[in-house]
């Protein structure tokens, strides 16, 4: 059977699949055997589940994702009562098949997606302003050095998941792609962040701070030099790399946290972003809960210090992030894994679909510039609902 | 033992790995600070963290209990703290550095390092040392070279040292050798 032929196959017959980005194209993971809910007292076990491993196969892990409330009270934050639509806090499946496809993924489209292609904004200009101006004085007076302001973009929608993904892969291919799809919502998502890659003793993260608007004119070294000579986002980005060596430096043995690449480009459909590579060598005795809680949730996307910031931007986002700035991802069995951070994303559940996005508040940015650049990093999504 | 009170910071367990370079390290949060610990530790290290030294008051209870008797190392917020217990003003810059490479000077001769010498620094801090600020036997000692902001003080009679800026940043050159020479003096 042909990839086409199979991928259709396994979309039409109505069973939950998640697909997600490889190294040489995707790998697609469906018959879940177990469906687990995370909450605040199950994830403890659900992380330090011993399991046989000795006859290691390729679907001898867990898929799923932790939302952004579950990581928050996973390291003791607890988040202010917000208007929420009760999306689950985290599921991960255990798949009984895995199925590679090759990069240019395709299907034949009998699915009919219904959607409108106008979107609401959950914070307008006027308000994004405002709570940027109040957080400019808290940087100001030192309670926070850099934070990300979460706006959210919505519309009354259900799609075909499948097709979103494909379509959002041909033209925004990212590393950490991924896609669900399961009874009673799906998450289609062009994640650019890899944030943590284990295997064996071995971690790295890949933080992303700073983005630059794709047009005739800025190619990939203009691109680069834009950033050498910008000092803010040469500054955001460096509080991030020391904020990520320090996460790193709570599981990993002295000595071993080093920066292997340093602010090189990354280029996409519509952006291009700033990005580093960190690696270091997990210590003996540390336990996959103990990762989890040092890296997540990922810092670039909330602004540093971490928990300062977090208390900060709990008290004054209305709204829950559910999905966004949680991680996506898989653990092995045998204790490697592979997490994003989850952006770039939409999210459909009870017929609506929804684009969060954020961007940085530090000491010189400017609000009018911020609110623009989360445009920027909707629009590769907005624009599939076309 | 050195023991290291973190002020919730995000950049404290970057401290902790350049410490444990030269001693064991122990490190607890500031709502979980060991008395034992502090009894045990040969030096007590003041981490960074948001905000500014009046949110700390127990961290300036033990600076106040444990100065002249053990070694006490101040790192930005931390640096703060100590200056503050000595009565100095934190206040407000006007320009702001968070996540700034600098380039600082050593300034007094009454520093452990040689003096005119420059180094290059990473800076994280909202707040600044007013000045003119005078107790006794604490020095200025570096300052950085365009803004003349505060930016290590010494005071080796009673071995106390505080640093503005983040030795243990990837910003800063040679972090390692600033820290060896203030724990071995």
């Amino acid at each position: 059977m042909n990839t086409i032929k199979k991928l259709t196959k396994i979309h039409n017959s109505g069973n939950p699949y998640i697909i997600y980005k490889s190294d040489r194209g995707f790998d697609l993971y469906t018959n879940f055997s177990e469906k687990i809910f995370l909450n605040k007292s199950n994830i403890n076990r659900f992380l330090n589940k011993k399991k046989n491993s000795k006859k290691s196969k390729s679907t001898d892990l867990f898929i799923g994702f932790f939302g952004y409330e579950l990581l928050n009270n996973l390291i003791g934050i607890k988040l202010p009562k917000q208007k929420s639509f009760n999306f689950p806090k985290g599921i991960f499946y255990k798949p009984e098949k895995k199925i590679s496809f090759p990069i240019n993924l395709k299907y034949e489209d009998n699915d009919k997606n219904n959607f409108k292609s106008k979107f609401e904004l959950n914070i307008n200009r006027k308000s994004y302003t405002k709570i940027f101006n109040k957080f400019k004085k808290k940087i100001k007076s030192g309670e926070t050095y850099q934070i990300k302001v979460c706006t959210k973009y919505k519309t009354k929608s259900k799609i075909n998941p499948l097709d979103f993904f494909c379509r959002l892969s041909q033209s925004n291919l990212a590393p950490e792609a991924f896609m669900i799809r399961d009874k009673n919502y799906s998450i289609v998502s062009c994640s650019p962040e890899n944030l943590i890659t284990k295997k064996g003793s071995v971690i790295t993260t890949k933080p992303i701070a700073g983005t630059v608007k794709k047009n005739k004119k800025m190619n990939k070294y203009k691109a680069l030099s834009y950033f050498k000579k910008n000092i803010k986002e040469n500054k955001e980005h460096n509080m991030i790399l020391d904020m990520e060596r320090n996460d790193l430096s709570r599981i990993c043995k002295v000595g071993t946290v080093k920066l292997l690449k340093i602010k090189i480009i990354e280029e996409y459909k519509d952006l291009f972003h700033y990005v580093s590579l960190i690696k270091g060598i997990i210590k003996k005795n540390i336990k996959n809960i103990d990762i989890i809680k040092a890296m997540m949730p990922g810092g670039s996307v909330i602004g540093c210090p971490k928990i300062s910031t977090l208390n900060l931007l709990n008290r004054q986002e209305k709204e829950n992030r559910n999905i966004y700035t949680g991680s996506f991802g898989y653990l092995k069995f045998n204790g490697d894994m592979r997490f994003n951070i989850i952006i770039r994303s939409i999210l459909n559940f009870k017929n609506f679909s929804e684009i969060s996005v954020a961007s940085g508040v530090v000491v010189d940015s400017n609000a009018k510039h911020e609110f623009n650049e989360n445009y920027i990093k909707a629009k590769a999504l907005i624009d599939l609902f076309k | 033992m050195i023991y290291i009170i973190d002020h919730n910071d995000s950049f404290t367990h970057n401290v902790v790995h350049q410490f444990s370079l030269f001693d064991k390290v122990e490190c607890d949060n500031y709502n979980n600070i060991s008395k034992n610990k502090l009894e045990k530790a040969s030096i007590i290290i003041f981490s960074p963290g948001p905000g500014n030294p009046k949110n700390y008051p127990l961290t300036s209870k033990i600076y106040k209990k444990y100065k002249g008797k053990k070694k006490i190392i101040g790192i930005c917020l931390g640096f703060q703290q100590i200056l503050f217990c000595e009565g100095a003003k934190i206040v407000e810059q006007n320009k702001i550095y968070h996540g700034f490479q600098s380039s600082i000077q050593v300034i007094n001769n009454k520093s452990l390092f040689k003096r005119g010498h420059k180094f290059k620094v990473g800076r994280y801090h909202s707040l600044k040392l007013k000045e003119p600020f005078k107790v006794r036997d604490f020095e200025i000692t570096m300052r950085c070279l365009e803004s003349k902001v505060a930016m290590t003080f010494e005071n080796n009679k009673d071995k106390i040292y505080g640093f503005q800026f983040h030795p243990e940043s990837f910003l800063t050159n040679h972090g390692n050798l600033l820290i060896k020479k203030i724990l071995s003096a």
